[in-house]
């Protein structure tokens, strides 16, 4: 959550910056047309035409009227341009706000302004209420005012406008006076190699505001007016396709080799896509490792197949970052205009959706946009979201599944699995949604719900199975090696007082990656008393010799070997010799799955096996409904 | 050029804590274009209002009562604090005008706007913010009179003046006398420009639902069912206790109001709060602020340690909005809700201190609301439990 907070605080500072740059790129843009405008002109031509056509743009008015005041007649001032001819030469008589604009300020009216003193020659519409800016001109070394007016049915000016007004205001008088003022032609250049440089620099801000810094192409929002335009012109019967290009491990890049050689990378490939697009295509980076190609105007499908194809192709040619042989690989995403989609952030989108398709199915492949694809992308947002908000409702629960003395059947332990109770009570298990919950990254938390939940109950459980029955924690190889998650698990555990009546599974997978689970994660655990046991044994990587170096203190031997045990030999022989290994290591043994009488009685009969789990003995079950059972108290034996 | 002076005092009797304020003032003196006056509703606001009548002949003066005190940049000032913040700008404009809340708080509203610029001297001027503070209950009518003259088209900020015990006593001041069922209004057209924010310090939890009917401040269903039934829900059974009986909720509350989505940027949504009252008798839920039927309201939740860095967030981002730029900070001014406050418990002299980090340790006044009027996404609106902050520039 505290993400979330600091991502919309970011974000908004984000796209104000980014508007304001965009907004103060345009305006700056048409601002210093109206100066060159002042400054070019022979000075015996009217120099206000350029400068209304630019400002009249910016400040979307719809007259603009210059007032100087009136020789040899105070309290009034003489138009001496407006965009309208009728109004030059009209005389008005002064007002408060005129005298403010006059004095320096730049005045934006609400509604109900006193216009009483304005001409006749003024469009009645104009003349009641009207929106105006009033921004102070100096004019024929004269004290003069700009006013703009806005049609009555428009909103009126805003703060905005205030703001940009005052540096207009600035810059247009002086402009006016170097005119005026028949300056020296050395004074003339100096002020045109001025307004050179601030076209430069305004060149540069709007090629900043529209283009990414690294690569030089155009930005996210660029792209998007670009695409809108294209859009715009495409011709009934004409195709366009969106390719969206997404740079696989290129976090791997940076972390191994350095953000310089990311960046080079990143700048590499640009040059490569940029020599093998047409003039008419439009190519930009949208974000970290994504670009996106429009191209325009296709004819068949197959060409577009044949283009990306090629283009992959160059994109994913090895080469040398300092002495660094890169390999880069990309995953494209293809939609098509009009078929996917009518704008550009449906493109997008849909894109998005195929790259994402092609990057599951095989990184550095292509994949076309099918609406079977965006009805799965919906899905999985949906199941997100559900995921989210059940973390946020502590929608998941703990289940517990015996596991018992085959002999006896007293419960000796339990396995504790994830339960999700959705917002329709209906309750799921882990294969529903712990593969997507484990790509959002949502494992750990539902871990610790679960957790919570049979810590949370330990009491009762202790009141109807007694204190000698051990619980297993199911740990995924990630989060087994992930030393953070493990020392709170750990912790918490440790916190109930009796570290010792836990155990965590952890599969032959994990166990084979050892290296830093030997280290730090089995010291922690042995530390603090918890028990560890090997989850699924015989499907896995388990090297014997590894067997040796670990203290662990369960097998549980995989279904697949106990499955029809009574009748399968070559599994028979391997459960042998399995537990021939445990009774030597002194590790203890589960049968897992055990599900029909005629496997535990090959168990009993046959082996030394002692404990076993599956639907025979015991189906799992929501340990509120464990508790709330009628069923009589099962204490184990030995205690 | 813009000086930004605040000064704070505290005592037992206004009197004396005036004294103090005038030798504060004494020994930095300044010129005042503009005084903010927030203070413990224990004082005499009469009195207040004279004492700065007198030291401020020429300026414009808005106040009123403040929770439980106020804070500046010297901390946090509690009980019995009176706090002033001057603004000295001879290139501005400012005026403020008080009227009393009638039957149409929206005319009331927009004759205080026009009386404002009048004393301003900027009759028929867009302003370049407008500040309020006026008494809790009508807010949104009365931003309906203010946006009837200047739409969205420049800030409108404030704050529902406050008691320290809901029980009524708040107060509003301006030039022309002081009132309980009030609306003052000034006027700011500052030389060294503004910036302002205004933001909530909290997050949606992940339920909603639609408002199916509602009266006012009261929501009577929320996706058909009672609402007060619905809410309980949503906060796993936060008013168990006062479904059957009804009452005051106010307190167990404060960190689960509901939201209205106004907007989004770049897919992430804003909300606007509403703090929740009572329960009424048939699951009505009754709120500080007007929901509208056919309002998807959403469930959220707070957290003591984000509500007191947020003050601080909200302080750089008014700062961030200044047109010259953060650096050109000469003070500002900060509404933090009441209701905040009451959540943050001992924690508000942390509220203060990341204010005045934020504020880079320049002159900052703030006070404590029971009701809070900002921009949010380029619309003038009153929520609750929001934090709103105004910088000044030089």
């Amino acid at each position: 959550m505290e993400g979330s907070e600091e991502l919309r605080e970011a974000l908004v500072a984000l796209r104000r910056e980014n508007d304001l740059l965009r907004t103060e790129t345009t305006h700056a843009k048409l601002l210093l047309t109206a100066l060159e405008a002042v400054l070019s002109v022979d000075s015996r031509d009217d120099p206000f035409a350029g400068v209304f056509s630019a400002l009249m743009t910016v400040f979307e008015s719809c007259r603009a009227i210059v007032l100087i005041e009136r020789d040899g007649s105070a309290g009034e001032l003489e138009c001496i341009a407006a965009d309208s001819p009728a109004l030059v030469g009209t005389v008005w008589g002064s007002s408060r706000l005129f005298e403010k604009a006059l004095a320096g300020r730049v005045v934006a009216t609400i509604s109900d302004s006193d216009v009483s003193s304005w001409p006749d020659a003024l469009e009645r519409d104009f003349r009641i209420g009207t929106p105006a800016l009033h921004m102070p001109l100096g004019v024929r070394e004269k004290r003069g005012l700009l006013l703009l007016l806005r049609a009555p049915d428009q909103p009126g000016f805003d703060r905005a406008h205030v703001a940009l007004a005052k540096k207009f205001s600035l810059l247009a008088s002086h402009a006016l006076a170097a005119r005026q003022a028949h300056q020296s032609e050395a004074e003339s250049h100096r002020l045109k190699r001025l307004t050179e440089q601030l076209r430069i620099s305004q060149a540069a801000l709007s090629h900043r505001a529209n283009h990414d810094q690294l690569t030089g192409l155009p930005n996210r929002a660029h792209i998007q007016e670009l695409v809108d335009n294209a859009i715009a012109r495409c011709g009934k019967g004409k195709r366009m396709a969106l390719a969206f290009i997404d740079l696989d491990d290129f976090k791997r890049v940076n972390d191994l080799h350095g953000h310089a050689a990311g960046d080079t990378l990143l700048k590499t490939i640009a040059d490569r896509v940029c020599a093998r697009i047409r003039d008419t295509d439009i190519f930009g980076r949208i974000s970290g490792d994504e670009f996106v190609i429009v191209l325009d105007d296709i004819d068949r499908r197959q060409d577009i197949s044949e283009m990306v194809s090629r283009m992959r192709g160059d994109l994913c040619e090895p080469l040398w970052i300092d002495s660094a042989l890169i390999r880069p690989s990309a995953s494209i995403g293809v939609a098509f205009y009009p078929a996917h989609g009518k704008d550009y952030e449906t493109l997008r989108r849909h894109a998005d959706i195929a790259m994402y398709e092609a990057k599951k199915a095989s990184k550095g492949s292509i994949a076309f946009y099918r609406r079977e694809l965006g009805r799965r992308t919906s899905e999985r947002q949906r199941l997100e979201q559900r995921l989210l908000r059940a973390l946020e409702t502590g929608a998941f629960r703990c289940a517990l599944q015996q596991k018992v003395d085959i002999r006896s059947r007293a419960v000796v332990g339990f396995e504790a699995l994830m339960r999700w109770i959705d917002e329709d009570g209906e309750v799921h298990a882990p294969g529903y949604f712990l593969k997507l919950a484990g790509e959002f990254g949502l494992v750990d938390e539902m871990t610790d719900l679960v957790v919570g939940d049979l810590l949370d109950h330990l009491k009762l459980l202790d009141a109807r199975f007694g204190t000698n029955v051990r619980y297993s924690i199911n740990v995924s190889p990630t989060q087994a090696t992930h030393l953070p998650f493990i020392r709170k698990l750990v912790e918490r555990l440790h916190s109930s007082g009796r570290p010792r009546s836990f155990i965590l599974e952890l599969t032959e997978e994990t166990i084979a990656a050892i290296g830093p689970l030997q280290r730090q994660v089995l010291p922690l655990l042995r530390e603090a008393g918890i028990g560890l046991s090997i989850d699924d044994f015989g499907t896995g990587y388990s090297s014997l010799a590894t067997l040796a170096d670990l203290t662990v203190d369960e097998l549980k031997i995989d279904r697949s070997l106990i499955s029809s045990i009574h009748s399968r030999p070559r599994s028979q022989s391997i459960l042998r010799a399995i537990e021939s290994m445990s009774l030597a290591l002194g590790i203890s043994m589960v049968a897992e799955g055990v599900e029909t009488a005629e496997e535990n009685l090959y168990l009993m009969a046959h082996t030394r096996l002692n404990i076993g789990q599956g639907y025979l003995f015991h189906r799992p079950e929501l340990l509120a409904d464990i508790l709330r059972s009628p069923q009589a108290v099962q204490r184990n034996l030995c205690g | 050029m813009v000086r930004v002076k605040s000064f704070v005092a505290t005592g037992e009797t206004t009197p004396e804590t005036l004294s103090r304020l005038a030798e504060a003032l004494e020994r930095d003196p300044l010129g005042a274009s503009f005084v903010y006056i927030f203070h413990d509703a224990l004082h005499d606001s009469d009195a207040i209002l004279a004492f700065a009548r007198k030291r401020f002949a020429d300026a414009a003066i808005l106040g009123g009562t403040s929770c439980n005190g106020v804070m500046s940049e010297a901390g946090l000032a509690e009980a019995g604090s009176i706090g002033l913040l001057v603004i000295e700008d001879p290139d501005g404009d400012y005026g403020a005008a008080i009227v009393k809340l009638e039957a149409n708080a929206a005319d009331c509203a927009e004759q205080a706007l026009h009386d404002a610029l009048e004393r301003a001297g900027c009759a028929g001027e867009l302003p370049e913010l407008i500040w309020l503070y006026q008494a809790p209950g009508r807010e949104e009518e009365v931003i309906e009179g203010l946006r009837r003259v200047v739409g969205d088209r420049c800030p409108i900020i404030g704050g529902s003046s406050a008691d320290n015990d809901v029980a009524g006593q708040w107060r509003q001041l301006a030039n022309d006398g002081v009132l309980s069922d009030g609306l003052a209004i000034g006027v700011l057209f500052s030389s060294g420009g503004i910036g302002f924010a205004f933001q909530g310090g909290y997050e949606p939890s992940g339920e909603s639902g639609v408002v199916t009917q509602s009266r006012g401040r009261r929501i009577v269903t929320i996706d058909g069912a009672p609402a007060a039934e619905v809410y309980n829900r949503w906060t796993g059974g936060l008013l168990d206790d006062k479904i059957g009986s009804g009452g005051n909720v106010l307190a167990s509350t404060t960190m689960h109001p509901v939201g209205m989505d106004v907007g989004k940027i770049e897919g992430i949504t804003h909300y606007l709060l509403v703090h929740l009252d009572a329960v009424l008798e048939d699951g009505v839920l009754s709120t500080f602020a007007t929901i509208d039927e056919g309002t998807r309201l959403y469930s959220m939740k707070g957290e003591r340690s984000r509500l007191v860095e947020r003050a601080g967030r909200v302080a750089a981002a008014a700062a961030a909005e200044l047109p010259q730029g953060e650096d050109s900070l000469a003070g500002g001014l900060v509404v933090y809700c009441a209701g905040c406050m009451m959540a943050v418990g001992d924690e508000m002299p942390e509220v203060a201190r990341a204010v005045t980090r934020r504020f880079g340790e320049k002159p900052f006044l703030g006070c404590f609301t029971f009701g809070e009027q900002g921009t949010m996404l380029g619309r003038n609106a009153h929520g609750n439990l929001m934090i709103s902050a105004i910088a000044f520039g030089k």
